[in-house]
């Protein structure tokens, strides 16, 4: 009963909670501003627009950009009170204080951090030989995004982090982990999920920081692109230590020394030998002291290199619309152009000089103009889903979905459960695990799909069950116990915890006359019961949008 | 009539709970007419999931040191010979075309089997190629059917979940799930776990109230699709209808293998593998265009020998059972067999009596509908190391499975990258000696 209460005052009392701007530290002051980038976005897509006869949408109203912001920023659909504290808050600049707040969210570092490792390591989300690699390596993104580290540090730390390859049996590769450095044992994973092999490793690496897919140029000339299958393995050449010798070699103890063998490579099956090499035609001036992956690191991470700062951008702006300005966000080339090449282009310039300050660019796009459009059509003009001119529809994630069950249904989750991440091996007692495994997916956002199975368990199955139809609803009993409610108020509470909106008046007539229809009280409750199912399966809960 | 009043309606007893489909009735109706030319033609993919020794079962070395202990038996096909441990199989020597030449260019799991479930490597184009059963399903399928085209039974997807998806064909040709992340192939109760999983409505809630859910859910849906259009709402009305469908209809029931007799089940052995061969002839007998049931656990670096004598003892009885069955009832004619892993193992045994991953010269075998049987073709070397006669890669092994359903393999579906991509690869040459 005291669980009851306790959820009846957060749906019925509107908490004040949103913190105020002075409770926050202030945001760093780098050159570019939030307000600027938000700026250059606005002024390419409506100069788009203008030229192409697009009429956008309409924006966003307070709680479908509520709904959105939550979702992308920190992984789940707002709380009732939550949603209330912000609807009723008079500020005019409530979205970037909320956007602020969401920032200081320990949930918000989490949901990036997966977010980036499903992106960065996708075999780790399909490939249950490499899932734990990609949840060691998540441990390090959850740090940089919890303290905002620019995004240029966070790759420079990737690639210089100091490898010891063990394993004299090619196929057998492991790294060890450097005890001198605690981010070590979380870093390594990145290079076991690419199974310790320079051409993984480079692959990897050209094509989640420079935005350009090598690997078929691995066994043949890129068909598409200007890349040759030499200029691959010269690449793959910055990675060459990957290849431990049987012997011990310089590069195992010592973090820097004489190149010796460590920039170079043979192509498999061919007796020419590569030493590393930039996609420019440039080579670092080899010396004593740097080693491969420290000039990579340098030279892949200056301000200038337009395809390092751009395509980051542009990744993060995948984050937030679904697909990017150039999307596939890694295959440019003949097949594939940016929608909008000068915005990227400015993007990724503004981008290089907010000094790669993630939360800078967040900002920046989440005041846009389309950023805040609704997803909802009112032109045959926006279907388009690369012109922006209206919010994508975009699939959650599987921890997304659960955790934004947990938030709609108050459902009390044991803490043991939610450390459950391993989608292959589901746990019969935990509903996390078990959503989960059935949800794993690797469809683009925009292009989500939902199978059988989910559609069977999200209907019948025992945790939506439970929430919906049974005396243990934890959330739906409060909402039905409260006393001197009427049917309609709560027929919108449940609107506000599922879908996190008011209904339209109709849909507040037709659900409240279905619930006050059933007769007795149990019936009634039944009947509220079907509602909140209703509202749980439906395409508005299970996307973002 | 809208929802509402469609439930009045219901509490009075006046309609019966399939009126409520109405909606949709439409859109089946359409399909079905688009549909209807199709012949019935079935297809059973064998899986073998870590890639199966077939140095020891189709391809007997008896002369090499690389051949190991097993001996050879003759089937009741004149000359053609198989590993001693498939004696049952052996019964149906007429049957079986054996392709001793495969040679596939992959002996990564993952890789291999994305490669041999949809006949191309992984895309480095960003094309999502479909794994061969949501290939059938939309070839051959009925949009309109009550059981999915596609049901894959027992599979282990964690080396490639994407060599199991539909691809660039979309979610309407997403298979169906029974018996997932399963990795006992002695399970007590095979039949509980090879049940559809959430199928039957909760307890908690009666029949009215179920058939008003599922309305108000329909009236959501469409208000939502109208102002959102596209794939995404698309997909998730196409995974409801197919969903709401398989509960309300009978078909649902053809997953309850305690509907056949004890010795029916008895003889296709009870563990997963045999029970869901039992469960693929029954849904053959539905008109499912593409069932695959897989058998695990064929990664043997060490102990090969013991362990394939075992896994052969498992295969040897379910499928010689489903051969048998399908046979009986007429419907092996219609039906195509293949039998396959993602690679074949090393002739060279290790020193840990193991054989490891090897993609250069192994087998796979065809089975039953289109195919001519009774023959192997293709030759390997004495060692078993090189394929001498008709290499056979994954492309062609795809161009002959779905030539041998009828199609055509160089009919082409558009992805989505908007290029159009034949149904086996450009470079495929089918094995037309083994076509019926």
């Amino acid at each position: 009963m005291f669980a009851r209460l306790r959820f009846a005052a957060l749906i019925a009392l509107a908490v004040p909670g949103v913190a105020s701007a002075a409770d926050i530290a202030p945001p760093p002051k780098p050159i570019m501003t939030a307000d600027a980038i938000a700026g250059i976005i606005d002024r390419h897509l409506a100069a788009d627009w203008q030229a192409r006869g697009i009429q956008p949408t309409a924006p966003a109203s307070d709680a479908e950009f509520c709904r959105r912001v939550y979702l992308d920023l920190v992984g789940r659909a707002p709380k009732v009170s939550e949603l209330r504290a912000f609807l009723d808050d008079t500020e005019p600049k409530k979205r970037e204080t909320l956007v602020e707040k969401l920032f200081t969210l320990p949930s918000h570092a989490s949901h990036l951090a997966a977010v980036t490792r499903a992106a960065w390591l996708p075999q780790t989300v399909t490939n249950q030989q490499f899932f734990f690699f990609g949840s060691q390596f998540e441990v390090f993104l959850r740090k940089r995004y919890a303290e905002n580290t620019p995004a240029d540090l966070t790759v420079r730390k990737l690639l210089i982090t100091p490898l010891r390859v063990n394993g004299a049996n090619g196929n057998q590769r492991f790294i060890q982990a450097d005890p001198n450095d605690p981010e070590s044992q979380s870093l390594i994973g990145f290079y076991q999920a690419n199974e310790v092999k320079p051409e993984n490793a480079g692959a990897a690496i050209s094509r989640l920081f420079l935005g350009v897919k090598l690997e078929c140029a691995q066994c043949h000339d890129h068909p598409f692109a200007p890349y040759t299958k030499e200029q691959f393995w010269e690449f793959a050449a910055f990675f060459a230590e990957l290849n431990a010798l049987p012997n011990r070699r310089p590069s195992d103890t010592a973090p820097a020394g004489p190149q010796a063998d460590k920039n170079r490579l043979n192509i498999p099956n061919t007796d020419k030998q590569v030493i590393a090499k930039f996609f420019d035609g440039t080579s670092p001036e080899w010396n004593e002291v740097m080693n491969p992956r420290q000039e990579l690191a340098i030279w892949l991470t200056k301000p200038q290199n337009p395809y390092f700062a751009g395509n980051l951008a542009n990744r993060m702006w995948a984050h937030f619309f679904g697909l990017g300005i150039l999307d596939p966000v890694d295959e440019p080339g003949e097949n594939n152009q940016p929608s909008h090449p000068a915005l990227m282009e400015e993007l990724g310039r503004a981008f290089a000089a907010a000094k790669f300050d993630n939360r800078t660019l967040m900002r920046g796009i989440i005041r846009s103009r389309a950023y805040q459009l609704t997803s909802k059509l009112s032109h045959p003009t926006q279907t388009n889903p690369r012109s922006f001119a209206r919010m994508n529809l975009k699939g959650l994630t599987p921890a997304q979905l659960f955790d934004t069950l947990v938030a709609a249904t108050g459902y009390r989750e044991n803490p043991q459960f939610k450390n459950a991440q391993f989608a292959f091996f589901p746990q019969a007692n935990n509903p996390r695990s078990l959503f989960l495994n059935r949800f794993a997916s690797t469809d683009k956002p925009t292009e989500a799909s939902t199978t059988i199975l989910q559609a069977l368990m999200l209907m019948n199955g025992d945790f939506v069950d439970s929430q919906t139809a049974s005396e243990r609803a934890e959330i739906l009993a409060a909402i039905f116990e409260i006393p001197g409610w009427d049917t309609k108020k709560r027929v919108e509470t449940v609107f506000l915890t599922a879908l996190a909106r008011m209904p339209s008046p109709e849909e507040l007539e037709k659900f409240a006359s279905y619930v006050d229809r059933a007769g007795a009280d149990d019936k009634k409750r039944l009947a509220l019961g079907d509602v909140f199912w209703v509202l749980l399966n439906s395409p508005e809960f299970l996307f973002n949008h | 009539m809208n929802a509402l009043d469609r439930r009045t309606l219901l509490k009075l007893g006046a309609v019966s709970a399939s009126v409520t489909l109405s909606g949709w009735m439409g859109r089946l109706a359409q399909a079905a007419a688009d549909a209807k030319a199709k012949p019935k033609r079935s297809c059973i993919l064998l899986w073998m999931n870590g890639g199966p020794a077939t140095i020891d079962m189709w391809d007997r070395k008896l002369d090499h040191e690389n051949g190991g202990p097993f001996k050879e038996i003759a089937t009741k096909a004149p000359g053609l010979k198989i590993g001693e441990h498939l004696p049952k199989i052996a019964e149906f020597g007429q049957n079986l075309a054996v392709l001793r030449g495969m040679s596939t260019k992959e002996g990564d799991h993952g890789r291999g089997t994305y490669l041999m479930r949809t006949g191309v490597m992984p895309s480095a184009a960003g094309i999502q190629y479909p794994s061969i059963g949501a290939l059938v399903s939309k070839e051959i399928g009925d949009p309109t059917s009550e059981l999915p085209n596609f049901i894959s039974v027992a599979p282990q997807r964690f080396f490639s979940q994407d060599a199991y998806g539909p691809g660039f064909l979309g979610p309407q040709h997403a298979s169906l799930v029974v018996g997932d992340n399963q990795f006992n192939n002695n399970v007590p109760n095979a039949d509980d776990v090879l049940k559809v999983q959430d199928l039957a409505k909760p307890k908690s809630v009666d029949a009215v109230n179920a058939a008003a859910r599922i309305d108000m859910l329909r009236d959501m849906q469409e208000e939502f699709a109208a102002s959102r259009p596209g794939g995404v709402s698309r997909s998730h009305s196409a995974a409801y209808d197919r969903a709401i469908r398989l509960m309300q209809s009978e078909s649902g029931k053809v997953f309850d293998l305690k509907e056949e007799k004890d010795a029916v089940r008895q003889k296709y052995g009870m563990n997963l593998f045999g029970q869901g061969c039992l469960l693929a002839r029954r849904l053959v007998e539905k008109n499912v265009p593409f069932i695959e049931v897989t058998l695990g656990n064929w990664d043997t670096h060490g102990n090969n020998f013991d362990l394939v004598k075992g896994l052969c003892g498992t295969l040897d009885q379910a499928w010689s059972a489903l051969l048998g069955d399908l046979k009986e009832r007429g419907l092996l004619d219609t039906t195509t067999i293949v039998w396959m892993g993602e690679f074949g193992r090393t002739p060279k045994i290790n020193q840990g009596k193991g054989r490891d991953h090897y993609a250069n010269a192994w087998s796979a075998v065809l089975a039953g509908g289109g195919i001519k049987g009774g023959q192997a073709i293709g030759k390997t070397s004495k060692d078993g190391t090189t394929v001498e006669e008709r290499p056979t890669s994954s492309a062609d092994l795809m161009a002959t499975v779905v030539k041998a359903l009828g199609l055509d393999h160089e009919k082409t579906n558009m992805s989505n990258v908007g290029r159009p991509i034949p149904l086996a690869d450009r470079t495929a040459n089918p094995v037309t000696e083994v076509l019926a």
